[in-house]
């Protein structure tokens, strides 16, 4: 290889690896949910569910359904988890960089890295995060990314008898993207500038809290 | 009133209750060593630079202790030095200021040996030739300063150092109250907006009090006024300031939250902001009196503590009881063994500050 050969191979590296990063990104499936308030009834099948897939200590919660009591009497159900954010408050506190976000958007912890000072707890502003205290890391909804990797639905999705929570990808032509494109969704906290990516159909504006 | 928190909060509503005396008393170390620093360069509180030197040291030293009895994994401490999120990427964008200041701490520690030994050179080499026993010990501390022209010199490097150990030294001055306020979501510690000052300030009224009680204790009634009083003016001004700086931040809230049910669930926290006040301005009559009567400066320093301990309880206890939500409050209920987690690192500090004091002289005759 001669000195011409070895320029044009490093322009072409140069040259495509912003490329190659830019593909990355637009690979990305961009996980997200989207909870139809309407649909669920508080049976707490996706909270057991939950608890069942992943070991949820007692007394904590990965996911959560909160009832409200609307003034004229109504009684309305909404399922709550980590939002999963496009611009997580969790992430940047953290001091070794265990909590961190994948490809697709999907906020995580590397429990390896993570010691445990809570720091990513006190920064969620929807109370989604708790402090494991069976493994001394933080812990939180992980879209069961376990099950993702073999093609399976978050087991709250899958045990909700309504069909209340929808899950898929934001880049990909799914049931959610087609949701989200043409119906009126909310998200809670949006003063916080996170941009959580659980979105909500027929949110009460009690809930949003 | 509505209760309402979410139900994580409900399992664990307290996270750094251990980090309580560590960032009430021994963050103070920082503030001992800006006054030292400040002292040195200006030449004012000269005869206090080397008691404010050991002392921040010694509380300086074992400060990450606190935060140390917190980690629910303290085996994977070294990780916040090996491995510290202090660049932004895409999968963890932002900077931790716990990595940040964690790494500042290091450096601010080796500044401030550095200007120790520096400062000490001279009276080293002058205190070996005093004793017979462990002269080796002194002359190697003299650093081979053994001459007032010599030191004199090595002077614009103290300075330097001087200069250089103000900046991680304030950041670190301002650094819990800066966590709280921006890289939480706490709903008490986001709306706390005059926090970082009235810490920054704090911290000050805890540092003053610190070395009035350690002169008080060493000197007894010999203590003089070069020394103490201009501890006491800087204990005077702190305790104004944060007893002020409290009230406007009252102010605020009841102007932001009147007859709203947030106001209700702070409560507990205002009703506290009124027993600091009281006790500050308190202690800040006492310092004024303190300047004619040396001996009451004892009373200046204990009105202080009770007065800063309960406002560090306020804000980093009674703060984290509030929800997130704002609109609910959990009860008090602290671990067993909470008090010696919490106090152990001071003992640490007391032993830190009796082997560095035995060592170098809390008051030198000779100085830059």
């Amino acid at each position: 290889m001669d000195r011409r050969d070895l320029i044009k191979l490093s322009a072409i590296l140069v040259l495509t690896l912003p490329l190659a990063s830019v593909k990355a990104e637009k690979m990305s499936k961009r996980y997200s949910m989207v909870i139809d308030v309407t649909k669920c009834y508080g049976c707490m099948a996706c909270v057991a569910a939950c608890a069942g897939e992943n070991n949820v200590p007692i007394g904590y919660f990965r996911t959560w359904v909160e009832r409200i009591v609307k003034p004229e009497g109504n009684v309305i159900f909404v399922p709550k988890q980590c939002n999963h954010c496009e611009n997580p408050p969790c992430l940047p506190p953290c001091p070794t960089g265990a909590t961190y976000r994948d490809e697709n958007g999907v906020v995580l912890v590397d429990d390896e890295k993570c010691i445990g000072c809570g720091a990513c707890v006190q920064a969620c502003p929807y109370g989604a995060r708790f402090m494991n205290p069976i493994k001394g890391t933080a812990d939180k909804c992980t879209f069961c990314d376990h099950r993702l990797k073999k093609n399976l639905l978050p087991a709250c999705v899958e045990a909700c008898p309504t069909g209340a929570r929808i899950f898929g990808s934001l880049t990909e032509k799914s049931e959610l993207k087609n949701i989200i494109d043409t119906r009126p969704t909310q998200t809670l906290k949006n003063y916080t500038n996170a941009n959580p990516q659980i979105y909500y159909i027929n949110l009460p504006k009690e809930a949003d809290r | 009133m509505i209760e309402y928190f979410y139900p994580n909060e409900a399992a664990t509503p307290l996270l750094w209750e251990p980090v309580l005396f560590a960032y009430t008393l021994l963050v103070s170390g920082a503030d001992l060593l800006i006054l030292a620093s400040l002292g040195y360069l200006t030449k004012k509180l000269e005869k206090t630079i080397p008691l404010l030197l050991i002392l921040g040291i010694s509380f300086f030293s074992v400060v990450l202790l606190g935060p140390l009895a917190d980690l629910r994994s303290p085996h994977k401490a070294p990780l916040l030095f090996s491995i510290p999120h202090i660049s932004p990427t895409y999968t963890t964008p932002g900077i931790s200021l716990i990595a940040f200041q964690s790494i500042l701490w290091i450096i601010a520690l080796i500044l401030s040996i550095v200007f120790m030994l520096l400062y000490f050179s001279y009276p080293m080499y002058l205190k070996s030739k005093e004793v017979e026993r462990f002269k080796g010990l002194y002359l190697a501390f003299s650093l081979g300063v053994d001459s007032r022209e010599k030191y004199d010199k090595l002077s614009l490097i103290t300075k330097g150092i001087a200069i250089i150990l103000l900046l991680p030294a304030t950041l670190w001055g301002l650094y819990p109250s800066t966590l709280l306020i921006s890289q939480t979501w706490s709903f008490v510690w986001r709306n706390w907006v005059m926090l970082p000052v009235i810490y920054f300030a704090d911290t000050f009224v805890v540092a003053t009090a610190i070395a009035i009680l350690v002169y008080f204790i060493w000197r007894r009634r010999r203590m003089e006024a070069e020394v103490i009083q201009p501890l006491l003016k800087v204990h005077a001004a702190g305790s104004l300031s944060v007893s002020a700086l409290t009230a406007l931040q009252l102010s605020i809230w009841w102007f932001w939250f009147d007859d709203s049910i947030i106001i209700q669930s702070l409560t507990t926290i205002t009703s506290w902001m009124f027993i600091v006040i009281a006790l500050l301005i308190t202690s800040f009559v006492l310092s004024l009196i303190a300047l004619r009567f040396l001996v009451i400066s004892i009373l200046v320093s204990l009105v202080a503590f009770a007065g800063t301990i309960a406002n560090k309880w306020n804000i980093l206890m009674n703060s984290q009881l509030i929800s997130k939500t704002g609109m609910g409050v959990f009860e008090l209920h602290l671990p067993a063994d909470w008090l010696f987690k919490t106090a152990s690192p001071i003992a640490l500090a007391i032993f830190l500050l009796v082997i560095i004091s035995s060592l170098f002289p809390l008051e030198v005759k000779e100085v830059g």
